[in-house]
């Protein structure tokens, strides 16, 4: 027990400190293409993250909301949207169809063997980020229904800043 | 004590050279139960009632190194149900180093690793699950152009707070054709992989101390379809049972795996076909079937829609790789197919001016069909006529009615062998036939706060009969949400209501939630790995934070 508390204060006490980016790893698109997560926001474009997968209900309608209001925000903002399935090999190849089948125009990378979703601590999903230039600027776990109307004023926020 | 001396030194070390643009980055997670006694559904809390998993990971990068490590205490003892060598344990389980360049990477230390599908090798961690099948070792990865990837890899593998005393080796290679062959509008790429176990065999000759398994695969895309193929063999070696050989008699294991999907713009088709013929591949032969998934080197999962609410998951699949043969039951392993159909309707539709979305899945699995002989062989056939262990059909419609309300119906029609669900042998007890149906509501309140209503109802004249499910959510704020929730078995003998509530606070990156409430007993499967949970009442906490 006096272990988990030093751990729980030094962790608070580290958390001032570390820098907030994303970690240098490579994921690969539905084609077999790498990827790597810190080129995804480079030259100041704000790349909209969101870790997701086939069997996450609330990731599903997270991503479902954001591609309905995607032209209307864009007018708005510049920024892309990444959706990381995290989604193993027992179900990433339904992920194809279901990206499809919902008509989804987000940018789709994988994650299958869950090395992102580990080195961003993201044990529960869905987990959303906002990232430029590879650092990161909002971060929250989980989804809301309405949870889409606070992440586009963050992103109008961040916009300007 | 030692260790935690550890990670500060790693922590100041880097804060001196972090002139050199490195970066510290890791996570807390914190998962607490406190039990009490449940008389009406026969729960009698064990004596250390507060039970607790605890993790705690934190890696350093610079440009070309990646170091971290993993502490993990299950003090006094891990959650219900966990693997029981966790229980009162505390120390630094995983560490490693990673060093890389721009045509080689090399790591020291634990490691997590697939294979292909994993067929033969996944090493992973699932917290809930309670897997961490790390390697402690040496992993090699190489690529020589931009098509080809090599994987080499030697080690141990974990068991809880141990190591098991085989070795593990493996190769793996990834080839893309697309530039090789100069495909233009396909991609095609292939793998092959070899995974080799050695364990001393004592003073038995007649097993086997190596056993190899391998692998090769296929996948293609070209415009709309898509095509995978994975086949796996593995090398003749004994089987077991709750930890004792059944025989000196070796059997030789198969497994094939055939996808296909096609998919554009608002539709989505996926097929997935695969038989596993005593295929399972463990780091110590006798840890085969135990039903804490350790020792795992095959990832065999289950294949069937991964179900969320509370009365849709609970006639699940497992997924049923063994060859067994006993007194009471012998079977081969398993045959089946899963099929999903996404479509988005146009807007403007009946249903309002935004898109109705449908999901449609559909899922077989069954034994193969075998015949056993007085000398422990077997004959098989491909697929044939084996018993069925599981059959579902789902169907869920999404709809957005205005920007405020949206709805989703979802409806279940399940069959399952009796075996999988309560346990014991396959194929002889009978069948659950039950059918659900689900509707979910979620509307936005003018203010900002929102609420989640979700009625669904279980018909079944097997099992435990009848049940009715409610759950309301009501999100305060972004970050405030509250819950209460109840199961209820009125058909069955003890109309046993599982009632449950709880709130979450989740702000930034750290995430606390609490509730109290009784936990169904049965299988909790996560991505398709299923574990059985007991019966229980308590308190529940978990904390995450990561930086």
């Amino acid at each position: 027990m006096r272990n988990i508390i030093f751990l729980s204060v030094f962790l608070l006490s580290i958390t001032g400190f570390s820098q907030k980016t994303l970690p240098n790893i490579n994921l690969k698109t539905f084609e077999g293409e790498k990827v790597n997560v810190t080129e995804l926001s480079s030259n100041d474009k704000i790349a909209l993250i969101s870790l997701w997968a086939t069997w996450c209900v609330p990731c599903i309608k997270e991503l479902d909301a954001i591609n309905e209001l995607y032209d209307e925000w864009k007018a708005e903002v510049d920024f892309e949207v990444y959706a990381i399935s995290v989604d193993d090999s027992r179900s990433v190849k339904r992920a194809k169809a279901l990206v499809n089948g919902k008509g989804w125009e987000h940018n789709i990378l994988l994650d299958t063997n869950q090395n992102l979703k580990r080195a961003l601590g993201a044990s529960a999903i869905p987990e959303t980020i906002i990232v430029r230039n590879n650092e990161i600027l909002y971060q929250h776990t989980g989804y809301r229904n309405g949870d889409e109307y606070e992440l586009f004023e963050k992103l109008k926020k961040l916009s300007k800043e | 004590m030692k260790n935690i001396f550890f990670i500060i030194f790693l922590f100041f070390f880097s804060i001196i050279y972090s002139q050199d643009q490195p970066y510290i980055y890791g996570s807390f997670e914190s998962n607490s139960q406190l039990l009490q006694d449940d008389e009406s559904i026969g729960f009698l809390s064990p004596e250390d009632n507060f039970r607790s998993n605890n993790y705690f990971q934190i890696n350093y990068q610079t440009n070309n190194i990646l170091a971290g490590i993993q502490y993990e205490g299950y003090l006094p003892s891990s959650l219900l149900g966990f693997y029981p060598e966790l229980d009162n344990q505390n120390k630094i389980t995983n560490y490693f180093i990673k060093v890389q360049n721009e045509k080689s990477d090399i790591t020291i230390g634990s490691f997590y690793e697939q294979f292909g599908n994993g067929l033969i090798f996944r090493s992973w961690e699932d917290r809930q699950l309670g897997i961490n099948n790390a390697i402690k070792g040496v992993r090699l990865k190489y690529y020589p152009s931009d098509d080809v990837e090599l994987t080499a890899l030697v080690g141990q593998q974990r068991d809880g707070f141990n190591y098991t005393e085989s070795t593990i080796q493996g190769l793996n290679t990834e080839i893309s054709l697309n530039q090789i062959l100069n495909l233009k509008d396909t991609d095609l790429s292939i793998g092959t992989s070899i995974v080799n176990r050695y364990q001393e065999n004592g003073s038995n000759d007649s097993i086997p101390s190596n056993v190899s398994a391998y692998g090769g695969r296929l996948n293609m895309y070209s415009g709309n379809f898509s095509l995978s193929i994975e086949g796996a063999i593995k090398d003749p070696d004994v089987i077991a049972n709750e930890n004792t050989l059944v025989s000196n008699r070796l059997y030789d294991g198969t497994a094939l795996q055939l996808d296909f999907g096609y998919s554009k713009k608002g539709i989505g088709l996926n097929t997935t076909f695969r038989r596993l013929e005593n295929f399972n591949f463990y780091s110590d032969r006798l840890a085969e079937g135990n039903i804490y998934n350790q020792k795992t080197l095959s990832f065999t999962p289950t294949l069937s829609k991964q179900q969320d609410y509370l009365l849709t998951n609970i006639y699940v699949y497992n997924s049923q790789p063994r060859l067994v043969m006993n007194s009471i039951e012998k079977r081969s392993g398993e045959v089946g197919f899963q099929n999903d159909f996404y479509y988005t309707f146009n807007k403007d539709n009946f249903l309002g001016k935004y898109k109705t979305k449908i999901a449609f899945n559909f899922s077989y699995w069954s034994g193969i069909e075998s015949s056993f002989n007085e000398d422990n062989s077997y004959n098989v056939k491909f697929i044939g006529k084996g018993p069925r262990y599981y059959r579902d059909l789902n169907l869920e419609i999404k709809n957005r009615w205005n920007s405020k309300l949206r709805t989703a119906i979802t409806f279940l029609d399940v069959i399952v062998d009796k075996g999988i669900t309560l346990g014991g042998p396959l194929g002889v007890q009978g069948d659950i036939k039950a059918k659900v149906g689900v509707i979910e509501a979620n509307y936005l309140h003018a203010n900002g706060k929102s609420s989640r209503g979700v009625v669904q109802h279980l018909w079944t004249k097997n099992d435990r009969k009848n049940w009715l499910g409610l759950v309301y959510e009501y999100g305060i704020s972004s970050t405030v949400n509250v819950f209460i929730s109840d199961g209820w078995n009125y058909g069955g003998d003890d109309k046993t209501h599982y009632y449950n509530l709880g709130g979450s606070y989740s702000k930034n990156s750290t995430r606390i939630s609490l509730n109290y409430g009784r936990q169904r007993g049965g299988l909790i499967c996560i991505g398709g790995v299923c574990r059985f949970v007991p019966e229980s009442n308590g308190f529940n906490l978990n904390l995450t934070h990561s930086f």
